[in-house]
């Protein structure tokens, strides 16, 4: 029964180095984030895709089945407007959101302590990866952004090589065309297509005069516009297209390799 | 008369060739589907405004007086706005047409319901610009709250007007209103001389006078209705027109209705020409809406009218 | 001839004219003189039958011209004198010639009506009303802007026009020309016909319905007919 004090110093000195040691290597992690709020439906998608548990809050676009690939989902989790006063009233640890769009709402959530997380629109599927572990990380989920990564992967491996190349065309309305170094440049190659867009607006004219062998378009059907209309020009009836949900064209995630199945078939 | 024809014409045949910009010359398909529409919805539709302007400013006594600036254009853009956007266009094409009618002929009831009761210049054109003005904010938040997100983008088109991109459909849907409000409208000569006097002298002379506002409101709900849904708001063409003609034709409005139609098609051709080779020779990503274009000419006429006006 | 039968017309809320009737001959120049408001306009535009109630009237056979009638555009005499012609739906040249040189505008036939002085737009538009070649006149203040010799030149022809046939009904302030040209005067007041006398003996009532004290001048001293009757 008898406690040396030796014995004691030298617990003590044990716990104490463990302390200091962890202080200065600061072994324990940035807390992952437990409640979340995400202020935009790329950041939206993504969320929900890795830790739908988190979510405080998403866009209501979220929730619109032709813009969103979890429209699902996210009919079951709350959504919030896009204004700092909603936000605060949340009380999340974590916002996330894209460098572009409601720049005042988050210079205020900063302001005010939050830790705001913005993500810039992957490019290209390399991007992609990512941006999907730098917030599966900050979300506390790495395992989960590894294996959507991984589906993607071999996703992507599993299309098909053509042997003859072809060329598309993305067309978006009002001309505007998806040039070198975009997301759906990136999706084209993967299908094995060639882009024919040097990254101009393409009109009517200019399209018949040099037409694609294949026509990308996004489809909406369900939403009449000027756009869609220009689509359905007769002029152009006769150029092969492909149309793909907008919901794969919006925003950039592992579910782009979906677009590029869609192309390859 | 001739001369005016014969700038028609040509201009038509000058569209048929400029095409988007390149002076290549059109393969088959090029021409028939893409150019002919657009070329013939050019002289619909600026036919229809310069005629319902001519009427208009005979009608209503009033050289100001114009379907753009009167809001008859911006409610029939709100029409054809509502049956577009929700999905009634898609279903039956003629709805996209009978939106746009059916917003002009309010329009048009607006109108008449204000000059009945203050015929004097200022107060119409006041009566117009708020109806203008109310017809534009409906539009944009019928655009706001479509069920499209995309639709408050196109809200230029709507607003200022655009020849690009139809199709032969667009044409036979606008064409067979248009034509029938031109119709109307081309008889009312008799009657405009009479009003020109005054309501009174006018009944007096026998001219049902209430009649003939109500068909010159009727052939302008349809010679503009149509014209807006396919190609948007297009202003000012009604009112220029006239003006244009009075130095050759004389003052006397029934003088003024062969010629107008003509002028207004040659007017909307020529601008629609220019906002195609625009980009050829200044900084800009694309041919601008029609619309700047007939703002740019029609503006400056309003003032230069106003001053004449006032003593 | 021309008549109404108790006719009533309320304007504005207000009785502008108080179970009136009246009736005029062939041959006959009358003259309706009275105080600001005692109705003669509304008179007027009712025998024309462009009020309700009114009966309506062949556009034909009764040219009507309002007081202060303008032009809205700047037409030429002779276009203004045309459409005195809509009724007939005809473009006749004799009748709008003819009624051009009755009013004495024949030298401005192709100057614009906005570019001419009052009197002579006045008279291009009196002119309209003689080329529809109509039975009955009904004219307001057609002399207004005229000066002295034109006011008497139009009222001669309009004597001359009623001796050869024709029903004429007159609004006129100044008396001395009603006095003058006329066969009879009406004199209205607060809407119902206050008088009404052959022009000689018109002079009192007429007086009295203006409020003016008579005896001011029991003869009428009236201007010397102008030179170019």
């Amino acid at each position: 029964m008898k406690d040396s004090t030796q014995s004691r110093r030298a617990r003590g000195a044990i716990i104490l180095s463990l302390c200091l040691c962890v202080s200065a290597l600061n072994l324990l992690p940035a807390r992952a984030a437990e409640r979340v709020v995400s202020l935009n439906l790329c950041t939206d998608q993504m969320l929900v895709l890795l830790a739908p548990e988190k979510v405080a809050a998403l866009t209501p676009l979220a929730r619109d089945p032709a813009l969103s690939f979890v429209a699902r989902e996210a009919a079951r989790l709350p959504t919030v407007r896009a204004s700092a006063e909603a936000v605060l009233r949340l009380q999340p640890d974590l916002v996330l959101a894209e460098p572009y769009g409601a720049q005042t709402t988050l210079a205020l959530l900063r302001e005010e302590g939050l830790r705001v997380l913005t993500v810039p629109e992957p490019r290209d599927f390399a991007a992609i990866r990512a941006e999907t572990r730098e917030l599966a990380a900050a979300l506390g989920v790495s395992q989960r952004g590894n294996a959507l990564i991984r589906a993607m992967d071999a996703e992507l491996a599993a299309l098909p090589h053509p042997r003859e190349s072809r060329s598309a065309l993305v067309w978006e309305p009002r001309g505007f065309t998806a040039g070198p170094g975009t997301l759906m440049d990136a999706v084209l190659r993967a299908a094995g297509l060639i882009n024919a867009s040097g990254g101009r607006r393409t009109g009517l004219e200019a399209l018949l005069r040099h037409p694609p062998d294949l026509l990308v378009v996004s489809a909406a059907p369900e939403y009449p516009s000027l756009a869609s209309e220009m689509l359905d020009h007769p002029a152009i009836a006769d150029i092969p297209r492909r149309a793909i949900p907008p919901a794969l064209m919006l925003c950039a995630g592992p579910f782009t390799a979906d677009a590029a199945a869609l192309l390859a078939r | 008369m001739k001369a005016a024809l014969v700038a028609v014409l040509a201009l038509f045949a000058a569209s048929l060739l400029i095409g988007d910009g390149t002076f290549a010359l059109p393969d088959g398909l090029i021409l028939w589907q893409i150019r002919l529409p657009r070329a013939l919805l050019a002289v619909l539709v600026g036919g229809g405004l310069g005629l319902s302007g001519a009427v208009l400013q005979g009608a209503l006594r009033n050289p100001l007086a114009d379907p753009g600036l009167l809001g008859i254009t911006g409610t029939a853009g709100l029409g054809a706005v509502i049956a577009f956007y929700w999905g009634l266009a898609q279903h039956f094409a003629p709805a996209l047409p009978a939106g746009g009618l059916l917003g002009a002929g309010v329009g048009a009831v607006l109108l008449l319901a204000f000059a009945g009761r203050a015929p004097s210049g200022p107060s119409l054109i006041l009566a117009g610009v708020a109806v203008s003005a109310i017809a534009a904010a409906l539009l944009a938040l019928a655009l706001t709250l479509a069920p499209n997100p995309f639709a408050l983008a196109e809200i230029t088109f709507w607003l200022m007007g655009g020849l690009a991109d139809r199709s032969l459909l667009h044409v036979a849907l606008a064409a067979p209103p248009i034509l029938m409000g031109a119709a109307i409208l081309l008889r009312l000569g008799p009657g405009l001389d009479a009003l020109s006097l005054g309501e009174d002298t006018a009944a007096s002379l026998g001219v049902p006078v209430a009649r003939t506002l109500h068909l010159a409101a009727a052939g302008t709900a349809l010679a503009v209705g149509a014209g807006a849904a396919v190609a948007g708001a297009i202003g000012f063409i009604g009112l220029v027109v006239p003006h244009l003609l009075r130095p050759w034709l004389g003052e006397r409005p029934a003088a003024l209705l062969p010629a107008a139609p003509l002028v207004g098609a040659a007017l909307l051709l020529a601008a629609d020409i220019l906002v195609r080779i625009a980009p050829l020779v200044l900084p800009l990503s694309a041919a601008p809406p029609v619309g700047v274009l007939t703002a740019l000419l029609g503006a400056p006429f309003v003032i230069i009218v106003a001053r004449r006006a006032a003593p | 001839m021309i008549a109404l039968e108790h006719i009533t017309i309320e304007l504005g809320g207000r009785t502008v004219l108080r179970d009136l009737s009246l009736g005029i001959g062939k041959g006959e120049l009358v003259a309706i003189c009275g105080p600001n408001g005692a109705g003669k306009s509304t008179l007027l535009r009712a025998l024309a039958g462009l009020l309700p109630g009114t009966p309506a009237r062949d556009p034909r056979r009764v040219g009507y011209l309002p007081q202060g009638a303008r032009s809205a555009w700047g037409i030429t005499v002779e276009q203004v004198a045309m459409l005195g012609r809509i009724p007939h739906r005809d473009s006749a040249a004799a009748p709008v010639h003819k009624a051009l040189e009755q009013c004495g505008i024949a030298h401005l036939r192709t100057a614009r009506v906005d570019r001419i002085s009052g009197g002579e737009a006045r008279r291009a538009m009196l002119a309209r009303v003689f080329a529809t070649e109509p039975d009955v006149f009904l004219l307001d203040e057609p002399t207004a802007d005229l000066d002295p010799a034109a006011a008497h030149a139009i009222m001669s022809l309009l004597r001359r026009t009623a001796e050869a046939g024709a029903t004429i009904l007159v609004v006129l302030h100044a008396l001395d020309l009603a006095l003058r040209y006329a066969h009879r005067v009406l004199v209205l007041r607060d809407g119902r016909i206050a008088a009404d006398l052959p022009a000689h003996d018109a002079l009192p009532a007429a007086a009295a319905a203006f409020g003016l004290p008579f005896g001011i001048d029991p003869e009428p001293r009236l201007l010397p007919p102008a030179s170019t009757e």
